[in-house]
């Protein structure tokens, strides 16, 4: 952060390029960072992004770690960028998008080190600033969702074994079928407006309190 | 046809370049006392497979880290391993939550964790091999003996971290449904100190439970064990179980404190094996006569052992590659012949419970008659455990 560079430029300067069609952009009110030499191809991308209606901050020179509070990032590939990248890859808190200015030579191992969602070549269009900029957006949230798809998964197994010795408590002490169980969990949970985990958890609990 | 030759990529077998490889044990901090053993095991194995000339003419060559017990650094150092020094394959990890601070970044970058401790189970990752028990592999057995020999009332004490919260749902879920209960459970910060283990076994002589089962991990289990010493307790009443207290934690409480507690393990020092036998003579010679192996050292030894001959079948040190070769795989290790399930990408390992005696080594009073299948989400133990 020690390094943040020029002023921010923030969305609706110079909006009304008559192309959105009463369309709103899927860039609008995004925070963008855009870490990259304000050269003729920086100017270009930054003006292109603010076209878009995005919130756009310029940080130049490359900053030690990149910021983390933006929805999405634009950096200038450089050869240390992996360790100026303050996550671990595989838990990002922005899309990043690197931007190769085509001056060295291309290095695969590099782009993989580096985790990010997308890439962009100088010179950009605007065509192809707005789509890397959507596939890394949506790549990014897809990731995220999967990750938590896969939590939610972990917790629901280990909740459902919670129901069933629950279940079982239920159908011994109270001498009730195992439907009955089930029905009696729900219906708790339901009164309650609790999850059934809790409810399942609470059975048990104070089964071992009581015991 | 010689100029195209320069095109060709240079044929693996042809080369003497080393296989390099990443390594992750903490040998400062809370954890370095068993961690320390797991890199000594580590590194045996690595030596020996260096001394039989390498893998296909290859050498192995490591880039060692020392998170120093700190769960961020795991992640950093695995971040670096992958990124700087290049290396796909890292042997590493005692905790559950450096395994977790790990599992992020050899996810994304496709590197694979070879991780050699016993944990709580419920995971599965495609970037991860495991070859360390699961409850199925430690507890069932453990909670059936404790309760045969001493009774049903059973107090916990843990690390207050994700293995022993998890590891004691698990065991709660054990005891419970073989008509048992949990009189006290509690949690101590993983640098606790000495003095705050007294509270606990003066707690613990109230409440007058039939067994401790503890998971407490790190230098702070000698201040347990040594608490409960000073304070009168007998281990001939009410012994203090265990999934992680090894020989290595024995030797750091004392051979007295440590004497007639229990610990289930896929492998002690006193395992009669013909490979054992080896193995720990190559230990001795190495170390000194009185440091004593354990599983987690076991453990670490014969994964990279395992990870050498997939490796000579791959002759490439791809994740896919390696992962897919070693999948169902069988190692004659010391504990015995261990493979990896190819369902869970766990080892299928021994299930022994040890009794610690007056020279530091477990007597083995239980031995499973075979390697036991590993099931990390207890698919088959039923949901509430019925059948075990």
């Amino acid at each position: 952060m020690d390094n943040r560079g020029t002023e921010g430029h923030r969305a609706g300067h110079s909006a009304g390029m008559g192309e959105h069609k009463g369309h709103v952009s899927p860039m609008t009110d995004l925070n963008i960072a855009v870490i990259v030499e304000r050269d003729e191809n920086g100017e270009s991308l930054i003006r292109e992004l603010q076209r878009q209606r995005a919130g756009v901050r310029h940080i130049w020179p490359l900053p030690a770690q990149l910021p983390l509070q933006y929805d999405a990032i634009f950096c200038v590939l450089s050869s240390d960028l992996p360790q100026r990248i303050p996550w671990v890859p595989g838990e990002p808190s922005s899309a990043l998008v690197l931007v190769d200015d085509g001056k060295g030579p291309l290095n695969l191992d590099l782009i993989h080190n580096c985790a990010g969602h997308g890439m962009l070549h100088y010179p950009a269009t605007s065509r192809m600033v707005q789509s890397v900029l959507m596939l890394a957006r949506e790549g990014f949230q897809y990731e995220r969702r999967l990750r938590g798809r896969i939590e939610k998964l972990d917790e629901s197994l280990r909740t459902m074994r919670l129901v069933e010795r629950a279940k079982a408590l239920l159908v011994r002490l109270k001498n009730i079928s195992e439907e009955e169980a089930y029905s009696f969990l729900r219906r708790q949970a339901m009164e309650k407006r609790v999850t059934i985990g809790a409810v399942a958890a609470t059975v048990i609990d104070s089964y071992d309190l009581l015991s | 046809m010689q100029g195209n030759a320069a095109r060709i990529p240079v044929n693996d077998r042809q080369t003497s370049e080393p296989w390099r490889v990443g390594i992750l044990f903490s040998r400062t901090g809370f954890m370095s006392v068993i961690e320390e053993t797991q890199l000594r095991g580590t590194l045996i194995a690595i030596d020996e497979i260096n001394d039989d000339g390498g893998i296909n003419g290859r050498p192995v060559e490591t880039v060692i880290y020392d998170p120093g017990s700190d769960v961020r650094s795991y992640g950093q150092y695995a971040k670096r391993l992958m990124v700087e020094d290049g290396v796909s394959t890292i042997f590493g990890c005692y905790t559950s939550s450096s395994r977790k601070a790990v599992l992020p970044v050899v996810e994304r970058l496709d590197g694979l964790l070879w991780y050699p401790t016993l944990y709580e189970g419920f995971e599965f990752s495609p970037n991860v091999i495991y070859s360390g028990a699961t409850p199925n592999q430690n507890s069932v057995q453990l909670c059936k003996m404790l309760m045969e020999r001493f009774g049903s009332r059973f107090y916990f004490v843990g690390s207050e971290y994700i293995y022993p919260r998890e590891s004691n749902r698990v065991m709660r879920e054990l005891v419970r449904s073989s008509g048992g209960t949990v009189v006290g459970e509690r949690y101590l910060r993983l640098e606790a100190d000495r003095s705050e283990f007294t509270p606990i076994i003066r707690d613990i002589k109230r409440v007058q439970p039939d067994v401790i089962f503890s998971t407490v991990v790190g230098e702070s289990t000698t201040f347990l064990y040594q608490a409960y010493h000073d304070l009168g307790l007998n281990p001939k009443s009410v012994p203090i179980a265990s999934l992680t207290t090894t020989e290595a934690e024995i030797r750091a409480m004392g051979f007295d404190v440590g004497e007639g507690h229990y610990t289930a393990a896929s492998y002690f020092q006193n395992v009669e094996t013909e490979k054992n036998g080896n193995f720990v003579d190559r230990y001795h010679q190495r170390y000194g006569d009185d440091e004593p192996t354990n599983m987690c050292l076991e453990a670490s030894y014969f994964q990279v052992k395992l990870f050498a001959r997939t490796l000579e079948e791959t002759n490439s040190l791809e994740t896919k590659l390696l992962r897919n070769s070693v999948m169902g795989a069988e190692f004659d290790a010391p504990q015995g012949c261990v493979s990896i399930n190819p369902l869970w990408g766990h080892a299928d390992v021994w299930t022994r419970i040890g009794k610690a005696n007056r020279q530091g080594q477990f007597d083995i009073v239980f031995q499973s008659p075979a390697a036991v299948k590993a099931d990390p989400y207890l698919v088959g133990y039923g949901r509430c455990m019925e059948n075990f």
